[in-house]
């Protein structure tokens, strides 16, 4: 126990220090106090709830909502909200729940969790409760594929801990099954289909007998609800199954056995539902009641960082976030801006950041993401930026985009000047995480150039 | 033409299904068939021109590992001889050996057309570009891997590495050109961003002369990465 409240002791220190710095300390503390106590997440005292959340899309919003929830129920709570999520990132968070002494002061700790770095971090940490929001493929030098994914989570994930899964993810809601679960869904919705759309949809072969799967709906990818026509196998029944989700009167109706349980919706947006599902499924198997779930839920807030319009000159600049090297994220940003209504210029600017530096990117990923929907009247011009526009090019031809509707700019931090801007309701500028502050200053010269011009 | 895209559910991790869009750019007048895990694959019947296999996780590498077993003889027999023309890209090589060994040392049988062994490593991820020579000209791509083949050589290698490494860390021969068997650890869109190697194979399939689609374009992408790929600080992975 020394090491343990060395480490206390130092990593406060480093923690204290680096604030006075002005730096946010949420990673190095905890490499001080995993150095001085390698099994610091497994002997450092635990509030009465410890609760992890991880899967490939949605951790930060469904973490941060369950926080948000209760701490308004009146608890104290510690969570990594800046998303610091491996094991130094995780033990930041742990070392929040303490005081200087080493004793817990909080009630419950939430703690985002990298899928991949779960191994190190589920083991000594023992939580209460996993919430998995769901696992896709993602980056291909990282993760590798959602089957070693999910052999990470079902290997480490303690025996103990219950799950909160989702029933509509075929993968992540086959993980433990000798562990205490419960499920949520979403049911029938305008729009689903029958069968995989899109050119990625894993997991749509039967898990016991590898027969295509048949699906009662398919809300994007391989989310839905499937029944195997050769053997007895289905999707797991949601314990918590979103009926109905009214849009226009904000409004979501759960059932739950044979009662029905109404919540404010607060997103329309399908990936946002189920992350509003995965919280209220949580906070209901914690024990609270639906009409205080119900409370909680109406003073949360989803972050709309990924979407971000201003008008200028008559034309309206969207900026929306389409994750590099990540294909269902990608996805979700072409599906929603080539439905989104009139005339629009695209412009792609999701090279990796770090990899034009000094490396090539592996830009296979694009081929997993559908640019055919780009291939529509309403797309005016696809603009290609960076340093693979040439590789985007081709995809787009590969599409069926054509020639005259595609503009070529290696260089995308000066691409403003090339959008085509007359025959355009909307720019959409689609970036990576790492092109943020690029397509930031891109906004600001085509909103320069937009006024200039008095459009 | 009758072309074959083999388990296609499975095996299209890492946007290998660049390549099939391709191919039916490239041979508009062929049929494709797209065979699912618990169908006979139709190059056993013996009316396939090209059969197509792409990179998959090793769990599914051991389903269809069962269901090709049963018709090994066969298949190797075709590999070695007939009008078939195999394509296996990433993970699929590793179905080609003697057998694939688990982290565990456990091993599981493979078709063992070729007197080559896979080894995984997992949870070590193995990452690289790689630059090859291949019939005199340059073969252009991305390995990321769990496991590592060994014993390839000179003899049936598709291509000589430069940059990035071959079947394992140390061989610079990468792939296997031999018979009937085009294979390559390289991902994805192969074929897209190789416009030589891609009219080679078509040349195989004997469609000799004709430009490939969007060939311009295909070509002013591939220079641009070769260009990249001259840099001297590149950082492999």
């Amino acid at each position: 126990m020394l090491r343990f409240h060395l480490a206390v002791l130092m990593a406060k220190c480093a923690q204290l220090a680096l604030r006075l710095l002005g730096r946010k300390a949420t990673h190095a503390p905890g490499v001080v106090a995993l150095t001085l106590c390698p099994r610091f997440l497994e002997v450092a005292p635990k509030p009465a709830l410890t609760v992890c959340v991880t899967g490939t899309n949605g951790k930060t919003t469904v973490s941060n909502l369950i926080a948000d929830a209760l701490i308004a129920d009146g608890k104290t709570v510690v969570e990594n909200r800046e998303g610091a999520n491996i094991a130094p990132g995780c033990a930041v968070n742990l070392l929040n729940a303490l005081t200087l002494g080493g004793k817990c002061r909080v009630d419950a700790a939430v703690f985002e969790v990298d899928e991949r770095a779960s191994r190190l971090i589920l083991p000594p940490l023992q939580p209460d409760y996993l919430v998995v929001t769901g696992l896709f493929r993602d980056s291909l030098k990282r993760n590798a594929h959602p089957d070693y994914i999910f052999s990470i989570i079902d290997t480490y994930c303690p025996d103990r801990t219950k799950l909160i899964l989702n029933a509509d993810e075929l993968c992540s809601s086959l993980l433990k099954p000798d562990s205490q679960r419960t499920y949520f869904g979403i049911g029938r919705m305008d729009g689903d289909h029958e069968e995989p759309y899109q050119l990625v949809a894993d997991h749509t072969l039967c898990p016991r007998c590898g027969t295509k799967l048949r699906y009662d709906y398919l809300h994007y990818h391989h989310i839905g609800h499937a029944a195997c026509p050769q053997c007895d196998f289905r999707s797991f029944d949601a314990d918590f199954l979103a009926e109905t989700v009214d849009t226009a009167a904000g409004k979501l109706t759960v059932r739950h056995g044979d009662e029905e349980e109404v919540y404010p919706l607060i997103s329309d947006v399908v990936f946002n539902i189920y992350n509003e599902m995965a919280v209220i499924t949580l906070l209901r198997t914690l024990g609270v009641s639906a009409s205080r779930v119900s409370e909680l839920i109406g003073a949360l807030k989803v972050p709309s960082s990924r979407l971000d319009s201003k008008q200028a000159g008559g034309v309206n600049v969207v900026m929306a976030m389409s994750k590099g090297q990540s294909c269902v994220s990608s996805c979700r940003t072409f599906d929603m801006v080539a439905h989104a209504p009139g005339k629009k210029s695209v412009v792609l600017m999701m090279d990796d950041y770090y990899d034009r530096k000094k490396s090539v990117e592996y830009i296979g990923w694009i081929y997993d993401v559908d640019y055919e929907v780009l291939n529509r009247e309403s797309v005016v011009q696809v603009v290609a930026a960076g340093p693979r526009c040439l590789d985007h090019k081709v995809r787009l031809l590969l599409a069926g985009v054509e020639d005259d509707r595609i503009t070529c700019c290696s260089d995308d931090a000066a691409c403003a000047s090339v959008i085509d801007t007359e025959k355009t309701d909307t720019v959409y500028l689609l970036y990576d995480t790492s092109t943020y502050d690029v397509a930031c200053q891109v906004r600001k010269e085509l909103i320069t150039l937009l006024e200039k011009e008095g459009k | 033409m009758r072309v074959e895209i083999l388990y296609p559910e499975l095996c299209c991790l890492y946007g290998d299904k660049g390549n099939t869009l391709f191919l039916r750019h490239c041979l508009p007048d062929a049929e494709f068939i797209t065979t699912t895990l618990n169908e006979t694959p139709a190059f056993l019947g013996g009316d396939v021109d090209l059969c197509y296999i792409a990179s998959m996780s090793e769990q599914s590498q051991e389903l269809i590992l069962q269901r090709l077993m049963p018709h090994k003889s066969t298949i190797v027999s075709m590999m070695r001889e007939g009008k078939c023309l195999f394509l296996f890209t990433g993970s699929a090589m590793e179905l080609l050996g003697q057998y694939i060994q688990r982290e565990d040392g456990s091993r599981v049988e493979a078709l063992g057309t070729y007197d080559i062994y896979s080894v995984r490593q997992a949870p070590d991820r193995f990452n690289t570009l790689v630059r090859a020579d291949f019939r005199g000209t340059t073969l252009l791509g991305y390995t990321s891997r769990f496991a590592h083949t060994f014993g390839i050589t000179e003899e049936i290698a598709l291509a000589k590495t430069d940059i990035g490494c071959g079947g394992c860390t140390g061989s610079c021969w990468e792939g296997i050109c031999h018979g009937n068997v085009v294979a390559s650890y390289l991902l994805g869109p192969l074929l897209v961003l190789n416009p030589d190697f891609s009219r080679w194979l078509l040349e195989r399939l004997g469609r000799s002369g004709e430009p490939l689609p969007f060939e311009d374009d295909l070509r002013r992408s591939y220079l641009q990465q070769l260009k990249e790929y001259q840099r001297s600080d590149l950082e492999m992975d």
